[in-house]
């Protein structure tokens, strides 16, 4: 088997244009939650959400973005970091053995809408002819591909919440199996529609607002959530086989050592501690790690008030003694719940939780639920001294759990 | 039109300019005729027209103004 290392990372997300601004901002506190500026926001009893506020179309000229869904542009920037970062050009000999593995819950949301409302509602003729192309699945898929000309294979993953997660695991396993040198692996979500966040708000997941400080309004573990923020953004690394990374000189962020993926097979929107427990246990087995070995979790911690009990459970039930000692965060206090994407935003929050020797924090964590009793670094970033490997959890609707483990990386 | 929509500059479309070159490619052509379509309430024919060029645009769209009998408000030819 192969040893397989990451020597790229890239973000968009609420918190800011690339990784390391999203790094930062989580270690202070900043919230990317606020109300979504758009007219019909009105017609939602809550209007927050956890928007990308940087400039993301200007990126690409007019008739580019004409093929390109906001998912696919977030797709593309993150990549491209990514790839800078790696110092990587596919375009040569590489990009044949380079894999494509992306995530998205939804595709192109928005392109989706606004055929529907212009064919529906305002009975055009037909909607623009590139509806298809824009919104299908695998579009920021293909885009990847087509922009820095990625030639190995490619796969796309929809597993909601988990489809990234999924994703990086997935390319993890493809370069340790030997089957292709390099990966980009990663995932997008762009869902800030009227219609998208309507049937989201009545699944009834999504957090009540804060009166007083809406950017508080994600609670992970606190007694007092209720639900999550939905949010856009994207996420990517580039993940590469050890020798060959290192051969070529690369900077490696990071070794990835183990990867857990299970169903709960029980509830289509109720998790399941067993399940995710499953995921972890594969994680840590396949890292030939022992539970004492693991010094930070980046949770799934939603903050709905299933989830964070039963994700507690989990935690629990894998790391029995030692999880009391675990510092385990939930991010998406502050970033949002990216879908599709969260997973390898996370993953880059755990990575660089690793680099920076430091676990975010718990956000807006105040009053603590009896039922949820782990050490979520609620009083702020908290500095360690030893913090050499990290686990970062997703688990989607549908039942499905997906586990990674990095660790810093020694030849 | 190409100049506003797509953000190419005027220099770039001539009528020998090739779409292929320009970076239009089959699906922008389509979406290009379209917006042809509605801005002058044209109905393009369906029947397949090979187009290559930004002259071949203007041609196509000159014929079905003729045949369609509409004046084109904002003068000359369509490109």
């Amino acid at each position: 088997m192969h040893r397989v290392v990451v020597t790229g990372v890239g973000a968009l997300t609420p918190l800011g244009g690339d990784a390391d601004s999203l790094i930062t901002a989580l270690n202070q506190g900043h919230s990317g939650v606020r109300p979504l500026d758009t007219p019909w926001i009105g017609s939602l009893s809550s209007p927050l959400a956890a928007p990308v506020t940087v400039s993301v179309e200007d990126h690409f000229p007019k008739l580019r973005r004409l093929a390109l869904d906001r998912v696919a542009q977030l797709s593309l920037l993150a990549t491209r970091e990514a790839i800078a970062q790696a110092q990587l050009d596919f375009s040569s000999e590489a990009g044949l053995d380079c894999g494509i593995f992306w995530g998205t819950g939804m595709g192109g949301a928005t392109t989706l809408e606004h055929a529907y409302v212009e064919s529906l509602l305002h009975h055009a003729t037909r909607p623009r002819p590139s509806t298809i192309v824009m919104f299908m699945a695998n579009s920021s898929t293909g885009q990847i591909g087509i922009e820095y000309k990625i030639r190995g294979p490619s796969f796309t993953y929809s597993s909601a919440c988990s489809s990234s997660a999924v994703a990086i695991g997935e390319a993890y396993t493809a370069i340790r199996s030997g089957r292709i040198r390099y990966a980009v692996a990663g995932g997008a979500e762009a869902l800030l529609t009227q219609g998208v966040m309507k049937a989201w708000e009545s699944l009834q997941t999504l957090a009540r607002p804060d009166p007083d400080h809406p950017e508080t309004s994600c609670r992970p573990f606190d007694k007092h959530r209720s639900g999550f923020i939905l949010g856009e953004g994207a996420g990517a690394l580039v993940l590469e086989e050890a020798a060959s990374a290192r051969a070529r000189g690369a900077t490696i962020l990071a070794e990835l050592v183990g990867y857990g993926n299970s169903t709960d097979a029980g509830h289509i929107t109720q998790p399941d501690a067993a399940g995710q427990a499953r995921a972890m246990q594969q994680a840590l087995a396949q890292a030939a790690l022992s539970p004492g070995d693991i010094h930070y979790i980046n949770a799934h911690g939603t903050g709905t008030v299933v989830g964070d009990v039963i994700e507690t459970q989990a935690i629990k039930a894998v790391f029995g003694d030692v999880a009391q000692r675990i510092p385990v965060s939930a991010t998406k206090a502050l970033h949002g719940h990216l879908m599709g994407a969260t997973g390898a935003v996370e993953m880059v929050v755990a990575l660089g939780a690793l680099r920076t020797h430091t676990a975010p924090p718990t956000a807006h964590l105040r009053h603590p639920d009896p039922e949820c009793d782990l050490d979520y670094v609620a009083e702020g970033a908290r500095r360690l001294a030893t913090l050499d490997t990290v686990m970062s959890n997703s688990f989607g609707f549908g039942g499905n759990n997906a586990v990674l483990i990095a660790r810093r990386y020694c030849t | 039109m190409l100049v506003e929509e797509f953000g190419l500059t005027p220099e770039q479309v001539q009528p020998e300019s090739r779409l292929e070159e320009l970076g239009v490619d089959s699906l922008a052509t389509v979406e290009f005729m379209f917006m042809l379509e509605d801005k002058f309430k044209l109905k393009m024919t369906g029947e397949p027209v090979p187009i290559k060029t930004v002259g071949d645009i203007a041609r196509e769209v000159d014929v079905m103004v003729k045949q369609q009998g509409i004046s084109l408000g904002d003068g000359g030819t369509a490109s």
